[in-house]
């Protein structure tokens, strides 16, 4: 049993606010991913969490059990740094074994500890390495085992993977969701990659300049984002400003572009004569043909797919993807493009404008 | 501007560019290091004489008595400085007290004292000397103790600076991680933070050391003023003092010493020899020395990490520094109020003028050759060249300069310079210089990630634009400080400009003759000191406002 | 026209190999990118060309000249590095001007250039700051137009967005690439992130130990990898290892771990030990048609455009297919289901000397 609660969490550092009026509860043994751009106070909230920070106001509670005051030494946290973080002085098994020891455990089952969580990242052959002899990646799993090892049920992973290369980083994701899943830990794992945070998490806290703006499993703010900003910061979208001109019987809205075309969305949440900003993603536009008049600007290989990039006539940039094994339109060809209209979105426009909305840095 | 353009143009030829570095290791080891170890070799010229010391029983004891004071000496108070100055560089580096800004600058400030300045008010301020009326604490002690008091002053601002250099760049992220795990602040500091320190200690143990075993000036006047310094076998020595007061008897014809040229050479040599060697040890043993980290006691950490124990950590740390180092630094000041007459103020300007000329052109010589040594040692890490200089540059820093200005004079002597005090003078000061300004840049260089000059070039910078264009700003705030560091060392040096020449008065000396004349005139010691300092404040703040007026125009 | 030959170039690190004959050619106005993992050699090869690295032998041309030991200032190479070391005492508009002071250029002309490039950055407001108060996108920008204003023909970059925040990279990379290209440059890009140089790069270098393994268009390195790694390294892939029983024109039929699978190959024999890679993106399953084998779902990752599907096979271990999302309401954990794929969507491969778990290693 480990569920964290935070309430009405808010933290300062001299004038400047780093979360605010945090409130959320994180289930025992769930695995939940902390979201956001730099600087949107993501790793304040776990170092709040593991004691590292204390908050300007507000309580932590653990298993029901208010912890705020209890000192970083007592409160069973674990945390992996962005930076690894191994002691360079010792070999693995004595990095691994440190929790235990000084929690004054004997130096038997300091040991039987040690290889044990070796065991479970598959270093155990390595036990007698210093950490400078191993690959990043190598490093951080010997931290992340150092971590559990003292025996904690609750870890924080302060963007564990973000030091190491592209291609370690999708294999080594896995193997940790696999990991602590296994073991029944309660994660909470921060990250500015929202592909990493959409495949290992069961949910997602998005932040933003210093609170929580969204919260979800992946498929809930993928599918149905409840703001702009989730929408374009988790997966990529089309976001295309244009004006609510009908609604019709069957329960669709119509609207119109800046260029005059029309196309319809499935639900009626907004007014006739609303400004409003329609997101719809890459693989839910089709190419028909009658629809909005748009120009090939570029095809790119994506891989699993072809990125095909087109510029609309109402001037807004409209990017659409198609199969490996059909043919590629030519740069500088006309396309019409139709929406799935149950897979758009449409969002009130933001008042400071949209660019000013989706700002990332 | 034509002249710069041009070197410009040269710098791009790599040969150039070798044959440039090479011109400055020559003059490093023709003008640094083989002047400094000189009188080693001159053991066998004059064998039959040393021969001679080495058989008087007397004299020997003495010199021996003198060399073990120095390193015995050295050592407390190196154990000693790294006893209270970890407490207070932890505090400087990770404590937010209000008064840590202050703090941090005015530890630093007996590093701009002369010695000479700092024995006399220590003496004051500890002591109770015959023939002055200062108020002061009036403790009886031996010259030992006092000594060790008057090393901690200087020795102490070197190992808070290098202890909380070293801690500033470990990563504070593995103490935290050991606290996630469990350990409580006292063991976790004890096991991560402490073994990652050794190699900061290893340096600023070598450089403390150094201080303590080279200082001669301040041990001097403290010896004096205490009627230790008799030629005896009751005298109380300290290896730089003795052959301070050898070269003093020297030049007096009834002493009967006639040049001491002999027992010179054996001390010098002894000193240099041991010096070396405890380099050497210390860069041997010491990084192989481990912290045991692996006996952890939980309990008893727990108990005094609590809150209580930092804050009278942190107090003691900060009355030690109060009490023995800042308080007797600037008792001098007290002095100026007593009764006492000076007026030699002709006499003391045309010492300042040596002193400034001395220091000044020996800063500007370490600027110009010390930089591309320093570029070559911070940029080529790991070569086994580099790796030898390193070495080399530590070796001027770590000699006593008494031993080294003596050395430095039988070099040139023998080369039939003696006559040319000034510039053999301005020799030596290099030399002891010349390593605290390298040590500092190859610190700030190594800083400078060499991707900023790789880039200009690929701009098309050629290697000199580079370094002047790009380089020189990043580090001109250290340069400026290693500069300073040089500067105010060689105006409060008294060794070396004593064993190098009889004729040469920089300020120190000037101040050091006042009390070791028949009739000692403290009151003109006190102020002259005080007057000094004055002048390196002044010297030092306008230098600042000047660089920073230039930093404002590019 | 290849604007950038590097021929049989060598450069050793003490014992550490950093180029192992590397050939490489790089054309006139291409975008190239170096890819490859950490330690792989990638950022000596780029040293190299523009002369901060000197080769130990072999040689480097620019447009059919040797310059293989003329220095770098007179090479026009410039380069944008990961961490973009703009000069911290200088502004802006100074870090941007400082290619043209140094070619003494005429001082009007340079900072019509200078305002040129700080407008195609979007940047014109901040020209008088110091880049420490930019952020890294901001800096990011000035580095390049930095690197721009020199006037030189090749641009070299580093690990340009390594740095950056993901989602801000993912925008950067389309509008890095357009910038290089308006620009007409010849450009060489290293990374380590293969759906960067998969979207970024006119052509793929994949390098490894200092030999660069495959060059090819990324449809190319993509669908027909040279060796086991460039095929698990560019995209992931399922690597089985069997033994070739028996070959039906193009196609050959492979047993591993108690099962036949195909996959399309005109090189090896029958009885030919062998390793067959199939991207996770063509390997296909389904609940009601036959397949090579069958697995038990592990594990359903949704990853926003696609869905990650693993499998555990017996005798096989974990099997991975990668899916549009719209098949994520098809599946669910538990299920069994079974897995196949077309055949010319698999390569087939000799089995490394170095074994293959070495061979497939990232790091």
């Amino acid at each position: 049993m480990s569920q964290i609660k935070l309430e009405h969490v808010m933290m300062r550092f001299g004038s400047v606010v780093a979360s605010r009026d945090i409130n959320v509860t994180i289930n025992s043994g769930e695995y939940v991913t902390v979201l956001g751009p730099s600087g949107c106070g993501k790793t304040t909230l776990i170092k709040i969490i593991s004691g590292i920070l204390h908050p300007t106001e507000g309580r932590v509670l653990i298993d029901g059990k208010d912890v705020t005051d209890i000192p970083i030494e007592d409160r069973d946290v674990g945390y992996v740094f962005q930076n690894i973080a191994l002691f360079p002085h010792m070999n693995l098994k004595d990095n691994v074994g440190y929790g235990p020891r000084v929690r004054d455990k004997s130096r038997e089952e300091t040991d039987a500890i040690s290889e044990e969580y070796l065991t479970l990242v598959k270093m155990l052959d390595r036990s007698g390495y210093l950490p400078s002899e191993l690959s990043g990646g190598e490093q951080q799993k010997v931290a992340i085992a150092r971590a559990l090892a003292s025996g904690s049920k609750v870890i924080m992973l302060d963007e564990p993977l973000s030091a190491l290369d592209a291609r370690v980083r999708v294999e080594l994701r896995y193997d940790i969701r696999r990991l602590v899943k296994k073991l029944g830990i309660t994660v909470l794992h921060v990250t500015h990659d929202q592909e990493e945070a959409m495949s290992v998490s069961d949910r997602i806290i998005l932040m933003r300049k210093g609170t929580i703006h969204e919260i979800g499993t992946p498929l809930e703010i993928y599918r149905d984002p409840k703001s702009i900003f989730a929408a374009y910061f988790i997966g990529e979208t089309n976001l295309i400003e244009c004006t609510v001109v009908k609604r019709t019987k069957k329960g669709n809205t119509q609207v119109v572009l800046r260029d005059g075309s029309i196309t319809r969305i499935k639900g009626i949440k907004f007014d006739v004569g609303d400004p409003v900003v329609l997101s719809v993603r890459p693989e839910h536009v089709y190419t028909a043909n009658d629809g909005i008049r748009a120009t090939v600007r570029e095809v790119v290989f994506m891989g699993t797919y072809w990125r095909v990039r087109t510029e609309a006539d109402s001037q807004d940039l409209i990017e659409y993807n198609i199969s490996t094994d059909t043919d590629t339109p030519a740069k500088g060809d006309v396309v019409y493009l139709v929406f799935n209209k149950k897979a758009t979105r449409l969002f009130a426009r933001p008042i400071q404008g949209l660019q000013e909305e989706i700002v990332l840095e | 501007m034509a002249l710069i353009e041009k070197i410009d143009e040269i710098s791009s030829n790599p040969r150039n560019r070798k044959a440039w570095l090479a011109l400055a290791c020559i003059i490093f080891a023709v003008i640094i290091v083989i002047p400094a170890i000189f009188v080693i070799f001159s053991i066998p010229t004059r064998w039959d004489e040393i021969q001679g010391v080495l058989a008087d029983s007397d004299t020997m004891s003495i010199i021996w008595g003198a060399i073990w004071n120095s390193f015995s000496l050295a050592f407390i108070v190196t154990v000693l400085d790294i006893v209270v100055g970890l407490p207070m560089a932890w505090m400087l580096v990770r404590k937010n007290y209000r008064f840590n800004k202050y703090l941090d600058t005015f530890i630093d400030m007996p590093l701009a004292f002369p010695t000479v300045a700092l024995g006399f008010s220590v003496m004051v301020f500890w002591g109770c000397p015959d023939g002055i009326t200062v108020p002061g604490l009036g403790l009886v002690m031996s010259p030992y103790l006092m000594v060790v008091l008057l090393h901690l002053i200087f020795t102490y601002p070197y190992m808070v600076r290098c202890l909380s250099g070293i801690l500033e760049q470990i990563d504070t992220n593995c103490e935290t991680a050991a606290m996630t795990l469990g350990a409580s602040k006292w063991t976790a500091v004890r096991t991560i933070t402490l073994p990652l320190f050794r190699a900061g200690l290893v340096t600023g143990f070598i450089l403390c050391f150094a201080r303590s075993l080279s200082e001669t000036g301040g041990t001097y006047i403290v010896l004096t003023m205490m009627g230790a310094s008799t030629f005896d076998i009751n005298g109380f020595f300290t290896g730089p003092t003795l052959i301070s007061e050898l070269r003093h008897m020297s030049q007096d014809p009834t002493s009967g010493l006639g040049d001491a040229v002999p027992e010179l050479i054996l001390i010098s040599s002894l000193l240099i020899v041991f010096a070396l060697l405890m380099l050497f040890l210390a860069k041997t043993i010491m990084t192989r020395l481990k912290i045991p980290w692996r006996k952890v006691w939980p309990r008893f950490g727990r108990r005094v990490s609590g809150k209580k124990v930092a804050t009278a950590k942190d107090s003691l740390a900060f009355m030690f520094a109060l009490i023995f180092i800042l308080i007797p630094s600037f008792y001098i000041f007290v002095c100026l109020g007593t009764e006492g007459s000076y007026s030699d103020y002709g006499g003391f300007l045309s010492a300042v003028g040596t002193s400034f000329l001395v220091a000044g052109v020996a800063t500007v010589f370490d600027i110009i050759f010390g930089i591309p040594v320093a570029m070559y040692i911070a940029r080529n890490r790991g070569s086994k060249r580099a790796e030898l200089l390193d070495n080399l540059v530590n070796v001027p820093l770590i000699i006593p300069t008494t031993a080294l200005g003596f050395s430095l004079g039988l070099f040139w002597g023998g080369l039939g310079l003696s006559s040319w005090g000034v510039l053999l003078v301005i020799f030596g000061h290099i030399s002891f210089t010349y390593p605290l300004l390298v040590r500092n840049l190859v610190g700030a260089i190594e800083e400078v990630d060499p991707s900023y000059e790789e880039i200009a070039r690929t701009l098309g910078a050629k290697p000199f634009q580079a370094f002047r264009k790009v380089l020189l700003p990043m580090v001109k705030s250290s340069l400026l400080a290693g500069a300073v560091l040089a500067f105010t060392r060689s105006l409060g040096e008294t060794g070396a400009t004593q064993a190098i020449s009889n004729t040469v008065n920089t300020v120190p000396i000037y101040i050091v003759n006042f009390i070791n004349g028949d009739i000692p005139n403290y009151y003109a010691a006190a102020v002259s000191s005080v007057m000094l300092i004055a002048i390196c404040f002044v010297f030092m703040f306008g230098l600042r406002i000047v660089i920073d007026r230039m930093g404002g125009k590019d | 026209m290849p604007e950038i030959v590097m021929s049989h170039v060598c450069k050793r690190f003490g014992d550490a190999v950093a180029a192992d004959d590397l050939n490489l050619e790089v054309m006139d106005g291409e975008y190239l990118c170096i890819l490859g993992p950490t330690g792989a050699g990638k950022t000596t090869a780029m040293r190299m060309i523009c002369g901060l690295t000197i080769p130990d032998s072999g040689t480097i041309t620019f447009d059919g000249e040797d310059v293989t030991q003329l220095e770098t200032a007179k090479r026009g190479a410039t380069m944008l590095s990961q961490q973009y070391s703009l000069f911290p005492h200088m502004s802006v508009m100074d870090n941007i001007l400082f290619g043209p002071t140094i070619k003494e250029w005429d001082p009007e002309d340079s900072r019509i250039i200078a305002n040129n490039l700080l407008h195609m950055v979007h940047l014109e407001a901040r020209a008088k700051e110091r880049p420490t108060h930019l952020s890294g996108g901001q800096q990011q920008r000035v580095a390049l137009a930095r690197a721009m204003a020199s006037g030189s023909r090749i641009l070299l970059l580093d690990e340009p967005l390594r740095a950056l925040d993901a989602r801000l990279r993912l925008e950067l990379r389309k509008d890095l690439k357009s910038m290089v290209k308006s620009m007409g440059l010849t450009a060489v890009h290293v990374t380590h992130d293969q759906d960067e140089a998969l979207e970024m790069a006119d052509r793929i270098a994949v390098i490894r130990n200092g030999r660069i393994l495959q060059v090819g268009t990324p449809r190319e390195v993509f669908d027909s990898p040279a060796t086991p790694f460039v095929a698990n390294f560019v995209g992931r892939s399922n690597v089985l290892t069997g033994k070739v029983v028996s070959r039906e024109g193009g196609t050959v039929s492979v047993e591993c771990g108690g099962y036949i699978i195909k996959a399309d190959d005109d090189k090896h024999e029958i009885g030919d030990d062998v390793v067959v890679a199939v991207k996770i993106g063509n390997t296909r399953i389904s609940k009601t048609e036959g397949g090579w084998f069958e697995g038990r779902i592990e594990r359903i990752l949704y990853e926003g455009v696609s869905i990650t599907v693993e499998m555990n096979v017996e005798g096989l271990g974990l099997v991975s297919s990668k899916l549009p999302n719209r098949k994520f309401d098809d599946y669910s954990e538990g299920d069994t289901v079974a897995v196949r794929w077309i055949p010319s969507a698999a390569s087939v491969f000799d089995v490394p000397e170095c074994g293959l778990e070495e061979e497939l290693r990232v790091e």
